[in-house]
């Protein structure tokens, strides 16, 4: 049993059992990529993820996950999907996910983790990127189990010089929740961008967790996060601009802005921002707040009932987000994830 | 004999416990165009935004009946679908969500009918066009980074594409050039007939060029104080609120 500090809760791992299910969806996989049983290798430093028993537990046990290793100069055009389903025979995923991006090379991948039945379903995973000089990674994020599973999610990428890696998350799902994405702007000009969701519902805890460590002279970050909190669900973010010594002329940008729908809600926001040199530029900004009044009145003066109005000003903060997601079907049925929350507003 | 669209009698409002109305009367038929003018602070943003069901302004006495119903208590939506529409002196921005999406949205909801993408997206053109409002803003999100001129044109398109039986129009003159006033003024026009009925709010006399009023009333510290026809707006026209200050201030 560890204790769990960041949400205040004593955890105990469950055993590891075999997952059977495949989870590299092959509908439409690019053949010229390789797909390997994950290896080991090494983190890197200061790199914590959710914490050290997080990693641990899943270097010791992890039961699924895949090596990718796109060469030099090869842009993958198709999105490579890989979902991780639980359900009654397949209920802990403990994923090791590892994407090598050589230099000047493209491709996206999409993540999902879902459960399609009641069991109560665990899920401790961690994803590294490594994106060489100039290549350009996506990387995108779906966790949508449901209300009584357990969801721990840790990523980290290693970004040369300008390379860029995009991050988006997608957080609707779990009772417990904790996803930490740190990336390391190693290489000069390189770019890091996180853009997400986040749906807090029911008694929900979430924990997020974001960082971007420059080390690169000019490297550049954004973190982009638009969130929604009701009924009793609570939510910790954290986002940490950090410039390391080095990391000269660097800017750094996080925005978060969460609606809160309930009075019993609650919504921490930490932004930290941590300087070694002089010459960059970090710039943070937080809201948390009702629905404007005066909004949900102008929309309701055109006929939509309250619960319509306050969806739709949901979803329009979601949407940016959603329609970057690069498959229709994928789209649609967040689409409908969220609505289906506000069936009980 | 003709039966009256909206009738509100001794309306009280408060805001924050402060009285802004002070019990107004009014009438207005089916079919007909009223102007109510008066000084800024004399509460008539309060009257357009009241008769609409903003939660921030509380009735303390009087009714408003709509065709005959009460409505003091009503919130907004339910206004909108029995055919009361506001257009509003500063529209709110929306992003995420488009023109064409919202109006979809709202003519669904007021109608109770799923409006089609097809056949809605030719209704739309066809109002856009009648406003001479650029295709593209059905596709842009709603009233973002629209000059003031757009806003107010884009309210009367909504205004249009929604149908009222009673369009408030809160200061829809203000802030527009003299094409623009012509073009708001042939939207209002338009919905005018027999049935739909008009309330103009404003203290400018821009639209009364282009609309011909059956009523024009006055409204200071919270009371219709004189009702008359166009000739009213004329005469503060020249001479200002002050004369009627004064005769109310001396009764």
């Amino acid at each position: 049993m560890v204790k769990w500090k960041r949400i205040g809760m004593d955890l105990t791992f469950p055993n590891v059992p075999k997952y059977t299910k495949d989870f590299i969806n092959d509908m439409g996989q690019p053949l010229n990529i390789k797909i390997y049983e994950p290896s080991d290798d090494i983190s890197p430093q200061g790199f914590l993820g959710l914490g050290n028993e997080f990693l641990e537990h899943i270097d010791n046990n992890y039961n699924s996950g895949f090596t990718l290793h796109v060469r030099r100069r090869d842009k993958i055009r198709e999105p490579i999907r890989v979902e991780y389903i639980m359900n009654d025979e397949n209920p802990t995923v403990v994923d090791k996910n590892i994407i090598k991006v050589d230099e000047d090379s493209e491709v996206t991948v999409i993540i999902d983790y879902k459960t399609i039945s009641d069991t109560k379903a665990f899920h401790n995973g961690i994803t590294k990127v490594y994106a060489k000089e100039n290549s350009i990674v996506n990387i995108i994020k779906i966790q949508r189990m449901n209300e009584s599973s357990f969801n721990f999610d840790s990523n980290v990428a290693i970004v040369e010089g300008r390379g860029k890696v995009n991050w988006i998350s997608v957080e609707l799902g779990s009772s417990i929740s904790g996803a930490n994405y740190t990336t390391f702007l190693d290489g000069e000009a390189s770019e890091g961008y996180l853009s997400s969701i986040y749906f807090g519902d029911g008694n929900r805890k979430m924990d997020i967790s974001y960082s971007m460590i420059h080390r690169g002279p000019r490297s550049i970050s954004n973190i982009d996060t638009k969130g929604v909190l009701m009924n009793e669900a609570r939510k910790v973010f954290r986002g940490n601009l950090d410039f390391k010594k080095g990391a000269r002329r660097a800017k750094g940008n996080e925005e978060e802005y969460v609606i809160l729908l309930d009075p019993k809600v609650k919504s921490d926001s930490i932004p930290g921002l941590f300087c070694e040199e002089d010459d960059v530029e970090g710039n943070h900004a937080a809201s948390a707040g009702q629905l404007d009044k005066n909004k949900l009145f102008y929309l309701m003066s055109r006929g939509l009932s309250e619960r319509d109005a306050k969806k739709l000003i949901v979803e329009a903060s979601f949407r940016p987000i959603i329609d970057s997601i690069p498959s229709d079907e994928l789209r649609e049925e967040i689409n409908l994830e969220v609505e289906r929350r506000f069936a009980n507003v | 004999m003709s039966k009256k669209l909206l009738s509100i009698r001794n309306l009280k409002v408060n805001i924050e416990d402060k009285e802004i109305l002070k019990g107004l009367d009014l009438n207005i038929g089916h079919g007909e165009i009223h102007i109510i003018m008066g000084p800024n602070g004399g509460g008539k943003s309060t009257l357009a935004y009241t008769l609409m069901g903003h939660p921030r302004y509380e009735i303390t006495d009087g009714e408003i009946k709509f065709e005959d119903q009460l409505i003091n208590d009503l919130s907004a939506d339910k206004k909108a679908k029995k055919g009361i529409f506001l257009s509003f002196q500063y529209p709110e921005e929306i992003p995420g969500v488009t023109v064409e999406e919202f109006l979809r949205t709202a003519k669904s909801s007021i109608t109770g009918e799923q409006q089609r993408i097809i056949p809605f997206r030719k209704l739309l053109k066809e109002k856009m066009e009648l406003l001479e409002m650029k295709e593209e803003y059905a596709n842009r999100y709603l009233n973002l980074g629209f000059s003031g001129g757009e806003k107010k044109k884009n309210e009367i398109l909504q205004m249009s594409i929604l149908e009222p039986k009673l369009a408030i129009l809160d200061e829809t003159d203000s802030g527009l050039d003299v094409d623009a006033i012509r073009i708001v003024a042939e939207g209002v026009k338009r919905l005018h007939n027999e049935n739909n009925s008009v309330l103009v709010i404003t203290h400018y006399h821009k639209l009364l060029d282009y609309l011909e009023p059956d009523f024009v009333h006055i409204l200071l510290d919270g009371k219709i104080v004189k009702t008359g026809g166009i000739e009213l707006a004329k005469e503060i026209d020249k001479k200002g609120y002050e004369n009627i200050r004064q005769e109310f201030a001396n009764k």
